[in-house]
């Protein structure tokens, strides 16, 4: 009786006040803390020099000139105090102040007389002595946002996204003759291969973070791009299943192909960042290698639609979009802006999807594969998914 | 296919001529003296290499006269039997700004890395009263002949106290002091040196004399200099070069003092000089370039032939470009 009037009472508009005193109390206790912080850390110790950090976010080489972009990731204010190229002080000019505020950000423009094609360090020493360097593999040109480059990026993110998810959707009529069981075979080898990229993801994007500054907090970055689209891609299975709860044929062939197309936006970046950074040879095995890798895309978009009834071109060709065609403007924004942040939020995003829909593909696998997900088939094709994009990425 | 030159390289391969250009105007002493800048002569396209580096443009920290104690020694006084010559030295923690814009918390002795001159003629009494007003134990270690209680090695003095070093100065010739406590390295790096001269009794010809302490600054602790110097700051001749007349004697005291790296080096351009290895003999070589281990060091003596800007730097170019570079402006 008493517990129940109690809670009545805490229905009505006192629960709104109730809530705010933990807020309340805390701005209490902070404001408590704050005033007699120094004394608290008197007891304990004293907090070691704080250590210079800077982030050089980007270097662009124009001919005669090196451009750096460097933000400040650290509490403190950062004062930019001497530049070296290849450890020889250089002259420089700032686009703004010397001393730059906690997450803003500066150009620095060297003159300089830049060997073409061959490694480059930059560094920028802060006023109280830290340098900060930045390795660059090959100095070459960096492309300017220009209708050619634009059109060349633009072919890279066609053919190693969009052509091989379409050539790989070409098995679509030959899987619809295949038998029930090896149906769920292929179905586990989707699974399968979206584990491989869901891993591969996760890997680089841990990759990226770990060269970010502290102050950007990468892993907090890199959970928030994984549950943020596993989540979104829960919430859209759930629209777009049947009344049981699994999705099936073009339903989940739609979440495969974005969790593919996630993918190969992150792989688009990649590709476009390390180009422009000339980190990487975009010769012709390259983009064969990434051809060769994302076919086996295609066959996992194709197999949920093989057991329904026909599909119509059209929606295949947009299927084939949704999954190669991110890889264009990634590739974009690879080549022209290069951010790490991006980088590792777009990688993070990617394996959240991918993630996700294992699990959906999973799902339908139990539901529908003769055996469920015991069987032989579904647990060989599986492996076989991993395996064939083991052995397919080794040519990239 | 015929191989052309491309617009880009026939640019670069004619880098040099423009560079050379604002270098040669500077040959020519213009009648208005004082503050004017070595590069400021009118162009509209930046400036390129050295020539990007030389007076006003050079980034190196402070005013035209900062360091004149460092550079020009005490004179030389005559031989005086039993003349004692005291100096106090007082070591102090200090931040001090050894390239432009870029501070360093150094051990100094007088509050300047390197420490003073101190100077004397053979046979004098020298009398150090030093003092460690730092925050370690600190010595001062002499280079030359003296008892073994007057080394510097087993005689720590810690804050706040003070020793008397005392001994007949000896051999003549360029010697040089430091800190010897441990851990040595740190002690050196952080800045705890300086030039000591020995005047032989037979005074030497009168002449323009400079100190020079080439040295290098670990600024982010990682074992290797992010800077190199001459008495201190990066870049600092090259900002205000230094003014000799043709034809006099000039003569540099030189020592390294360089941490971390096995070897400093001298090179003159345009000139010759005679070089004695620590000067404490008549034996000289007749060079442009010299190459110095720590804790070596000896004597230069340049009669400039010629007038005109001319550069003198560590012979190893990494050096050079992290500081270690300067001009002589010569002229009639």
């Amino acid at each position: 009786m008493e517990s129940g009037s109690l809670a009545a009472k805490l229905s009505g508009a006192h629960w709104r006040l109730w809530a705010l005193l933990p807020i309340v109390a805390l701005v209490g206790a902070i404001a408590l803390f704050v005033s007699t912080g120094s004394s608290l850390l008197d007891l304990v110790g004293q907090n070691p020099p704080p250590r210079d950090e800077l982030d050089v976010r980007r270097v662009e080489f124009r001919p005669g000139e090196i451009k750096v972009k460097v933000t400040n990731p650290q509490r403190e204010d950062i004062t930019i105090a001497t530049v070296t190229v290849d450890d020889a002080v250089v002259p420089y000019t700032l686009d703004g102040d010397r001393t730059i505020g906690r997450l803003r950000s500066t150009t620095i423009v060297v003159p300089f007389d830049w060997v073409d094609g061959e490694p480059l360090s930059v560094g920028v020493t802060s006023s109280t002595g830290i340098q900060t360097t930045k390795e660059i593999a090959a100095a070459v040109e960096t492309p300017q946002a220009s209708a050619k480059g634009f059109l060349g990026y633009g072919v890279i993110g066609l053919l190693v996204g969009v052509v091989p998810v379409a050539l790989g959707l070409a098995w679509l009529p030959s899987l619809r003759r295949a038998s029930p069981q090896w149906l769920a075979a292929f179905m586990a080898l989707t699974a399968g291969l979206l584990t491989f990229l869901a891993f591969e993801a996760l890997a680089e994007a841990f990759d990226l973070q770990a060269a970010l500054p502290s102050g950007i907090g990468g892993v907090g970055l890199v959970l928030l791009g994984v549950t943020s689209t596993y989540l979104f891609l829960t919430l859209l299975s759930r629209r777009l299943g049947s009344r049981e709860g699994t999705v099936g044929g073009l339903a989940l062939a739609t979440l495969v192909a974005i969790g593919i197309g996630l993918h190969n936006l992150g792989e688009g970046l990649a590709i476009g960042t390390s180009f422009a950074l000339g980190e990487l040879a975009l010769g012709t095995f390259f983009v064969v290698g990434f051809m060769v890798h994302n076919v086996t895309e295609g066959l996992g978009i194709a197999t949920p639609i093989a057991e329904g009834g026909r599909v119509s071109l059209r929606r295949l060709a947009i299927l084939a979009l949704i999954a190669g065609a991110p890889a264009i403007p990634g590739a974009w924004l690879g080549g022209f802006v290069t951010s790490d942040v991006l980088g590792v939020l777009f990688f993070a995003g990617a394996a959240g999807a991918a993630l996700e829909v294992v699990v959906e593909v999973g799902r339908y696998v139990a539901r529908r594969a003769p055996g469920g997900l015991s069987s032989g088939y579904v647990v060989g094709g599986y492996l076989a998914g991993i395996a064939v994009m083991y052995v397919t990425g080794l040519l990239v | 296919m015929a191989k052309n030159f491309t617009r880009k390289q026939v640019l670069a391969g004619s880098l040099p001529i423009v560079a050379a250009a604002p270098l040669a105007k500077l040959a020519w002493p213009s009648t208005a003296r004082g503050e004017r800048s070595a590069t400021h002569l009118g162009h509209d396209k930046p400036l390129e290499g050295h020539a990007a580096m030389i007076g006003a443009e050079a980034p190196a920290p402070g005013g035209p006269h900062d360091q004149d104690d460092l550079l020009v020694p005490p004179p030389a006084l005559p031989y005086k039997a039993g003349r004692v010559r005291a100096y106090d030295v007082v070591a102090v923690d200090r931040r001090i700004e050894v390239a432009q814009g870029v501070f360093f918390d150094a051990w100094t002795y007088n509050g300047t890395v390197p420490g003073p001159v101190i100077r004397a003629t053979e046979d004098d009494i020298l009398r150090v009263n030093f003092t460690n007003g730092g925050s370690h134990p600190h010595t001062i270690h002499f280079h030359g002949i003296h008892p073994g209680d007057m080394d510097g090695v087993f005689e720590i003095v810690q804050p706040g106290d003070s020793l008397v070093y005392e001994f007949p100065a000896r051999p003549y010739g360029m010697q040089l002091y430091h800190c010897h406590a441990t851990p040595l390295k740190k002690h050196i790096h952080k800045g705890l040196y300086g030039a000591f001269i020995i005047d032989p009794k037979e005074p030497r010809p009168p002449a323009r004399e400079l100190v020079m302490v080439m040295n290098g600054y670990d600024t982010d602790g990682d074992g290797e200099n992010n800077f190199y110097t001459v008495n201190g700051r990066a870049f600092y001749y090259a900002k205000y070069p230094i003014k000799v007349k043709k034809g006099e004697l000039v003569r540099i005291y030189l020592a390294n003092l360089t941490e971390f790296d096995l070897i400093n080096s001298l090179h003159l351009h345009g000139e010759f000089f005679r070089y004695y290895p620590t000067g404490s003999t008549d034996h000289f070589e007749y060079t442009d370039t010299v190459m110095l281990c720590q804790g070596e060091r000896g004597i230069m003596e340049i009669e400039f032939h010629n007038t005109g800007v001319f550069m003198f730097h560590a012979h190893q170019s990494e050096f050079a470009e992290l500081g270690w570079m300067g001009f002589f402006e010569v002229s009639d």
